[in-house]
């Protein structure tokens, strides 16, 4: 018999083996460094070429105190991008306004900007005592009432930034709430990337002030306000309803701002919505994760993948009830690979919280 | 004496089930490559082309760490130096799903190069316009894997499209892919080592003809899956060359192309309005041309004996809330199959899915050239007893051929060759 086990054993091997690629398809090739002998293109950009001519801050500039005319606003949820802070204002022109919207984006009055900063402090324990900003990313309502894109990148000097059209990586590290050394090469988007985020049937659109991500408290002169009524008190809001009447989101890393299942649609509204609504970028797929989407298939529950490539890791449905495991959803957020994971763009690492929150939503439902 | 003569046959027998197992090996493209890095200046000139504007792309194999984005432009031309010349490779790319995406843009034409490699896409060209895609050789280098990108030319929610001239190499899923498109041309193009060679999807207005399929999975789809944005129907296949789309499925598991059975030349599913003529159609080991509906990769249910399994390969488990869509068909109608050639060098059908079993079992071991599987549905018949001429299926002038009707919805049960009730012709506009 022993005959018998000795060729089932080569039988075994030969088909292993056989079946085993050794190539390694995600290896960077080396590419020599060569300039176009003639200019690919000849467009100047006419774009505002600093943020300091923006006038936005006063004082010294990387300390981001807003002029008159710019107001500071916060959100209940924001974008995970690698961990960075963000400091948002409005600029709104004298005499322009805000109008209240109960579930899109607010309306804006032309020649408002909403300013962005991206910044890493140097110790996530005290973000005040020290920070580096990275990129100030601007929408601007233009008079056509169209928004228009743009990002400036802040020198090392932390004196000025400049207009970014190609992006760009950059070295980022901190001090995490443990106390742990953290660093990564951190990706400024290029100019048309902005819109791989913020297009809405075939426009440009801000996403995060809307009601519901709006509807907090915040700091104005050393006073708590609710922000709302505080833009309105300022008259820079139009249209404000009482109180009950204003929808308010769940703060995804606080338990006592709401159910389990609320604040995971709220941290994924603010990450995967933009694009995974009816009218954006990922509507062919059919998966809708917009907070105010009450069909579960639409969510994603046992919904197959249609386009997801090898984005779908052999798995069958985008959302598993009670097996994060098993949803696509869970291995295309807890991954990094510019195949497979989501969103396509916008981080490098893992948001390993966030990922927590969503196995922990899937397993109750 | 016993011994060795039993060692014998076993070796014999673990031979034949090693090359069954074994065979096809997948099959390799393999380019010379050496390349150059021009990332910034190209993506410069992606960014801040002006509308009617061209971007012309020198001689050289390009190498970028990222995609190069398209937005919102007019008449914008990308033209390379030629397929073997111009070279975008995103090997081992950083950032970004596709190589060149290309989005809400109107009139736009991409030319005389190659895309190589991407992590995801190697071109995707989403919410656009007049759309040209002329003379690109899209692939995967090396062994083709499942670790591939999925689509080599991947056009979505377009309208007036038209891809000819190109080659689409190794994609994981489906080298030329419509999806939710209207007023589609693809025609004189090549197609080999991917899954399905070429897939209309959900797509309509769609003439297909005069390219060449093979070394696929499976060779031309045309599907219409539920729960999109648009539904598909209007489709027109001819002149093309469709043969030996034998290699297996190395697809991803979950995806709708997964579930296709290697040695399939054409599969219509659940698509309304389709002719398929004049084209030659050869060699496959599993079916030359079937015309099915949705439900065949619907697990059955319900039934009172659970004695039926869902097919291996073929079948795929999800989707079986298609039924919510009321605005779906889940079968086939007004197809029509005619005066096509039909040739087949193989007589022993694929056995590692479940279609080459049934053929053994039912078809006296033959491979048929066209298979329907008959699952008709609850309307099927009109008021007065006749059949709604909405799912009619017809077969015609297309010389000797083994057709099958299945009768999957019931055990296969009236399983039959009989091409008589089959005989007719169905008329709509393109």
């Amino acid at each position: 018999m022993s005959a018998l086990n000795y060729l089932l054993q080569l039988f075994l091997l030969l088909i292993f083996f056989g079946c085993q690629s050794t190539e390694n398809k995600n290896i960077v090739p080396t590419a020599r460094k060569v300039v176009p002998k003639i200019s690919l293109t000849n467009n100047v950009s006419k774009e505002i070429p600093k943020l300091s001519d923006y006038s936005f801050f006063k004082g010294k500039l990387s300390d981001l105190i807003p002029s008159e005319d710019v107001y500071m606003y916060e959100l209940n949820n924001s974008l995970f991008s690698d961990y960075s802070f963000k400091k948002r204002f409005i600029y709104l022109p004298e005499g322009k306004k805000m109008t209240y919207r109960e579930k899109g984006v607010l309306s804006f009055d032309p020649g408002s900007i909403i300013i962005k900063n991206f910044y890493y402090p140097n110790d996530f324990r005290n973000p005040e005592a020290g920070k580096e900003i990275i990129e100030t990313r601007l929408l601007i309502k233009e008079k056509n009432y169209n928004w228009k894109t743009l990002s400036y990148v802040w020198n090392e000097e932390q004196t000025d930034a400049y207009l970014n059209i190609v992006g760009g990586e950059t070295q980022v590290s901190w001090t995490d709430h443990k106390g742990k050394k953290q660093n990564l090469n951190y990706i400024i988007p290029n100019q048309t990337q902005c819109k791989s985020c913020h297009m809405l049937d075939k426009k440009i659109t801000p996403i995060g002030p809307i009601a519901g991500q709006l509807n907090r408290k915040n700091i104005y002169d050393d006073m708590i306000h609710d922000q709302l009524e505080y833009f309105s008190e300022k008259k820079i809001l139009l249209g404000l309803p009482k109180k009950d009447a204003r929808p308010k989101f769940s703060v995804w890393d606080e338990e006592s701002s709401g159910s389990l299942e609320d604040r995971a649609k709220a941290y994924l509204h603010i990450n995967c919505a933009h694009c995974h609504n009816d009218l954006g970028p990922a509507k062919n797929s059919g998966l809708n994760l917009t907070y105010y989407e009450t069909n579960q298939r639409k969510r994603g529950v046992y919904k197959p993948p249609i386009a997801a490539g090898k984005g779908s890791g052999n798995l069958k449905f985008s959302i598993v009830p009670n097996e994060p495991e098993k949803s696509i959803m869970i291995y295309r957020y807890n991954n990094v690979d510019p195949g497979i994971m989501m969103p396509e763009i916008g981080r490098k690492s893992i948001h390993k919280e966030g990922v927590a929150l969503l196995e922990e939503y899937i397993k109750s439902l | 004496m016993k011994k060795k003569l039993l060692v014998t046959f076993l070796i014999l027998i673990l031979g034949l089930l090693y090359f069954e197992i074994k065979i096809p090996s997948m099959p390799s493209y393999m380019p010379k490559r050496e390349y150059l890095d021009m990332e910034i200046p190209i993506l410069e000139a992606f960014i801040t082309a002006k509308d009617s504007s061209m971007i012309e792309l020198p001689e050289g194999h390009y190498l970028f760490s990222q995609s190069l984005i398209m937005d919102g432009k007019k008449n914008v031309t990308i033209r390379g130096a030629g397929i073997e010349k111009t070279v975008l490779s995103f090997k081992g790319q950083k950032q970004g799903a596709e190589g060149v995406r290309i989005s809400n843009c109107n009139n736009i034409t991409i030319e005389n190069l190659s895309i190589e490699d991407a992590a995801g896409d190697n071109l995707k060209v989403t919410d656009s316009d007049f759309v040209v895609m002329r003379n690109i050789r899209s692939a995967w280098t090396g062994k083709v894997s499942t670790e591939n990108g999925a689509y080599a030319l991947y056009p979505v929610l377009c309208n007036n499209l038209l891809i000819e001239g190109c080659e689409a190499i190794g994609s994981s899923d489906a080298g030329i892919y419509v999806g939710q498109s209207k007023n589609v041309i693809i025609r004189n193009n090549k197609a080999y080592y991917n899954v399905a060679g070429i897939e209309s999807e959900n797509s309509s207005r769609v003439e297909i003809y005069d390219n060449e399929i093979f070394n696929n999975t499976g060779g031309l789809l045309i599907f219409n899956l539920p729960h999109l944005t648009v539904y598909g129907e209007n489709v027109k296949a001819y002149n093309n060359h469709i043969y030996d789309n034998n290699i297996k499925n190395f697809g991803v598991k979950g995806s709708i192309v997964s579930t296709v059975p290697r040695g399939t030349g054409i599969i219509v599913m659940a698509t309304k309005e389709v002719a398929i003529y004049e084209n030659k159609i050869e060699n496959h080991k599993t079916i030359n041309a079937s015309v099915v509906s949705y439900e065949i990769y619907v697990p059955p249910k319900n039934k009172k004996k659970k004695k039926k399994k869902p097919l291996r390969n073929g079948l795929r488990q999800v989707e079986e809330d298609y039924i919510q869509d009321i605005s779906y068909s889940a079968y086939p109608g007004k197809v029509s199959i005619h005066d096509n050639k039909f040739k087949n060098k193989y007589f022993i059908p694929a056995l590692d899915n479940d279609f080459g079993l049934l053929w053994i079992m039912k078809n006296k071991l033959q491979i048929p050239d066209i298979a329907y599987d008959a699952i008709l549905p609850s309307n099927y018949l009109l008021e007065n007893r006749t059949p709604n001429p909405e799912y009619k299926i017809c077969v015609k002038n297309n010389g000797k051929i083994n057709f099958v009707a299945m009768d999957a919805g019931n055990d296969f049960e009236k399983f039959s060759n009989d091409l008589d009730d089959y005989e007719c012709d169905v008329e709509f506009e393109l």
